[in-house]
């Protein structure tokens, strides 16, 4: 058997599909026109039950729509349309792997062997008329034996149809030939011979239709009669998970966007959730109304990504990350357009490990990091991050570290033994360009806070250098002193930049 | 009305008039030197400490590094460093597992807030949210006349809301300022350093322990101890 979920009024509900569940019931309750063609002339290219009930035509001029009251305009949106034709073919991906995106608004899948998981087919299109509906979109469904008798019942009947194998002729019969995918030239013979519906059509003899319209009529007789049996042209679900909108007028205020991001968080989620996906990686993409300069850089949009340690599903924890980064964020130009992405990945199935430390929730983490990250800034000046967790580069330059994302997932490492209390080193960053008397080849007087102090005692030096094969060579002599300060006495690191010919206090032994 | 009847009747009035109150044991990271886990059992939980020291080799920095070394083996760590004068390469040395402990360098960017203020707000944000178990805020680089314009009902905060945590609280600081907020107060105190030949191999320290968890101590306990230097 197959099935076609038929998307009745695409354009409209298209169009709809970013709006709350209870927003878009009250725009489907009013006239709602969608306009398409130039911008000077727009015209009527879709309407709503409602909008056609009160006398809006296909076809009618903008201004001939503005003089019925009440009627909502809106312009179409063909982003917006393959967003929800994606929907649908995941909606259907979700039923069955087989799925066929047929035209606009219209999947197929075929249904053999889904009979024990799905139920009876009364049951079934129930299930998939509220999952549709949650997805935002209303659906009708026809189930048939082969595709096109399917696609013909979804399309031509204003209700949910189940067509047993073999009634296909009868069930169809009422339907108008004009909804056949014929041309206008075959529909105008035939309305000419005064067939007007399939069931004219299909009692017509097949060797007549044969000589009067050729194959092409015998296809459309073999469609009228539901006897048409081909293959699915199935495609695969769009696996990039993207939601788009494009504001009617540009948005200056955090609120309007926050709003917007927040729906179209919650539906990438639901997407996800249905899929049996997370994500770790999610991409923020802004339109600007004008071209702007910002860090530096010019351009029309702003981007930012957040990577997450672990895969998540939760709209909450997304939603609050790009709160906590768009309230410190500025533009110079009004936002037009958004676009999220999210990089799904398979979920988290299982604690990491049941013998690791208490460890801040993951999720939790990451939005801790962000907050903190408002507060001191993310990058220093020489671009090493200001909030992560430190590690020592495998080179021989004294001081060389790397600031890495905190995961709040580390391990012990397998060679660790606890050491012994050492004494550490407080670093001045950057060093301290200080002056050195000396004596012989030892330091005797050393330049501290803004005085000479005498060095009751040295050791070094300690000489070293490296990276001399490129333009970041080092070389220095280093000497621990001992020297009398205000406070008592002092162990004092100090250094002799070789390449720069300078003395540097480089930190204190605390 | 003898004594009985008397203690029953008030007892019936006033459920608590007689039981003493104790203070709920809530454990401690030891430091990693013998001698301050003898006297003070380590850094207490659900407690703010400061360890104390002036500006030029007192020993603060290594009683902090030992004491997070201690602690990354059981906890995930965070230290604010307001001052940005943490060493990667003594904290390995010192035995800390850096993965485990969150590093947040304050006064590093182009932000409004003095690096102090950043570091207090960080401390807050870590604070709410749990997971850590050692929050440490090292303010030893920062001058003492800024430290001490930190009024005093930030430091009760503190300590309330971290009474609330399974983490301990640690301030490095040149002078104690929590006062009573403080659950434990230690002095560290440096002397010369010991040379063999050219070489510095260990520092002579002294601790205080100025303020206790339970009382705060009729004399202050002292004991002298050594670190060995990263090379020796």
């Amino acid at each position: 058997m197959f099935a076609c979920f038929y998307v009745f009024d695409f354009p409209v509900q298209a169009c709809l599909l970013p709006e709350l569940a209870e927003a878009r019931r009250v725009l489907h309750r009013s006239p709602l026109a969608i306009l398409d063609g130039p911008a000077n002339l727009p015209r009527v290219f879709a309407t709503n039950a409602v909008a056609r009930h009160a006398g809006i035509q296909i076809g009618m001029t903008k201004l001939q729509v503005e003089t019925y009251s009440g009627v909502l305009l809106r312009t179409r949106s063909i982003a917006m349309e393959g967003v929800a034709q994606n929907t649908l073919v995941q909606l259907a991906g979700t039923f069955s792997p087989r799925v066929e995106s047929t035209c606009p608004g219209a999947v197929i899948m075929d249904l053999a062997g889904t009979e024990k998981l799905l139920g009876p087919w009364k049951n079934a299109t129930h299930t998939m008329v509220s999952k549709a509906a949650a997805a935002g979109l209303n659906l009708r469904i026809a189930i048939a034996a082969n595709p096109d008798a399917a696609f013909h019942a979804a399309s031509g009947f204003s209700a949910n149809t189940i067509i047993p194998a073999g009634e296909e002729t009868r069930k169809l019969a009422s339907l108008s030939v004009s909804s056949l995918p014929a041309s206008p030239e075959i529909l105008e013979i035939l309305d000419g011979w005064g067939i007007r519906t399939f069931e004219s059509l299909a009692a017509l003899p097949e060797v007549a239709v044969v000589e009067r319209l050729g194959q092409e009529g015998l296809y459309f007789q073999k469609l009228a009669r539901g006897r048409i049996n081909r293959p699915l042209l199935t495609v695969r679900p769009v696996t990039d998970f993207v939601e788009r909108f494009e504001f009617d007028d540009p948005v200056e205020t955090l609120e309007s966007l926050l709003f917007i991001l927040n729906r179209l968080l919650q539906r990438l989620c639901s997407r996800l959730i249905s899929a049996s996906l997370a994500t770790h990686e999610l991409r923020l993409t802004m339109g600007l109304e004008v071209r702007q300069i910002q860090d530096g850089q010019e351009g029309e949009g702003y981007k930012h990504d957040w990577k997450l340690p672990v895969p998540t599903q939760d709209k909450n924890l997304l939603f609050g990350l790009v709160c906590i980064h768009l309230e410190k964020a500025t533009f110079t130009a009004p936002i037009r357009k958004l676009t999220l992405e999210v990089i799904p990945v398979n979920p988290r199935v299982a604690q990491g490990n049941l013998f690791a430390p208490p460890s801040p929730e993951p999720e939790k983490l990451e939005i801790t990091l962000e907050r903190i990250r408002e507060v001191v800034g993310s990058v220093d000046e020489e671009g090493a991050a200001c909030v992560g967790s430190s590690r020592l580069l495998d080179n021989h330059k004294p001081g060389s570290f790397s600031v890495e994302h905190f995961s709040g997932m580390g391990g012990l490492p397998d060679f660790y033994q606890p050491q012994v209390p050492v004494s550490a080193l407080r670093v001045f960053r950057p060093a301290i360009e200080t002056s050195v008397q000396l004596q012989g080849e030892r330091p005797h007087f050393v330049r501290l806070w803004r005085r000479h102090r005498r060095v009751l005692a040295a050791s070094g030096p300690w000489s070293s250098s490296g990276s001399w094969w490129n333009s970041s060579a080092w070389a220095r002599e280093e000497w621990d002193v001992l020297v009398r300060v205000p406070a008592g006495v002092g162990l004092y690191r100090i250094y002799h930049d070789y390449i720069r010919k300078q003395w540097f206090v480089e930190g204190v032994f605390d | 009305m003898n004594a009985t009847l008397l203690r029953t009747e008030i007892e019936r009035k006033i459920p608590c008039a007689f039981q003493a109150y104790r203070r709920a044991e809530h454990g401690s990271i030891r430091t990693g030197i013998a001698q301050i886990d003898d006297a003070v059992q380590g850094a207490p939980l659900r407690a703010l400490t400061e360890i104390c020291g002036n500006w030029s080799s007192s020993g603060k920095t290594s009683v902090l590094l030992s004491l997070l070394a201690q602690a990354t083996r059981d906890h995930f760590c965070a230290l604010v460093d307001a001052s940005d004068s943490f060493d990667p390469g003594s904290g390995q040395a010192a035995g800390i597992c850096l993965p485990r402990l969150l590093w947040v360098r304050c006064g590093k960017n182009r932000v409004k807030l003095p690096p102090v203020e950043q570091a207090f707000k960080v401390a807050d944000i870590l604070l709410q949210s749990s997971g850590f178990g050692l929050i440490a805020v090292d303010l030893g680089g920062v001058p003492e006349s800024v430290v001490r314009r930190v009024p005093l009902s930030l430091w009760f905060r503190f300590s309330r809301v971290v009474e609330k945590q399974s983490a301990a609280l640690v301030f490095i600081e040149q002078e104690p300022h929590a006062t009573s907020c403080a659950g434990l107060v230690l002095r560290v105190m440096t002397e010369a350093p010991a040379f063999v030949g050219n070489l510095i191999t260990q520092c002579n320290l002294k601790i205080e322990v100025a303020r206790g968890r339970e009382k705060k101590p009729v004399r202050s306990e002292r004991a002298g101890f050594s670190l060995r230097m990263q090379w020796a």
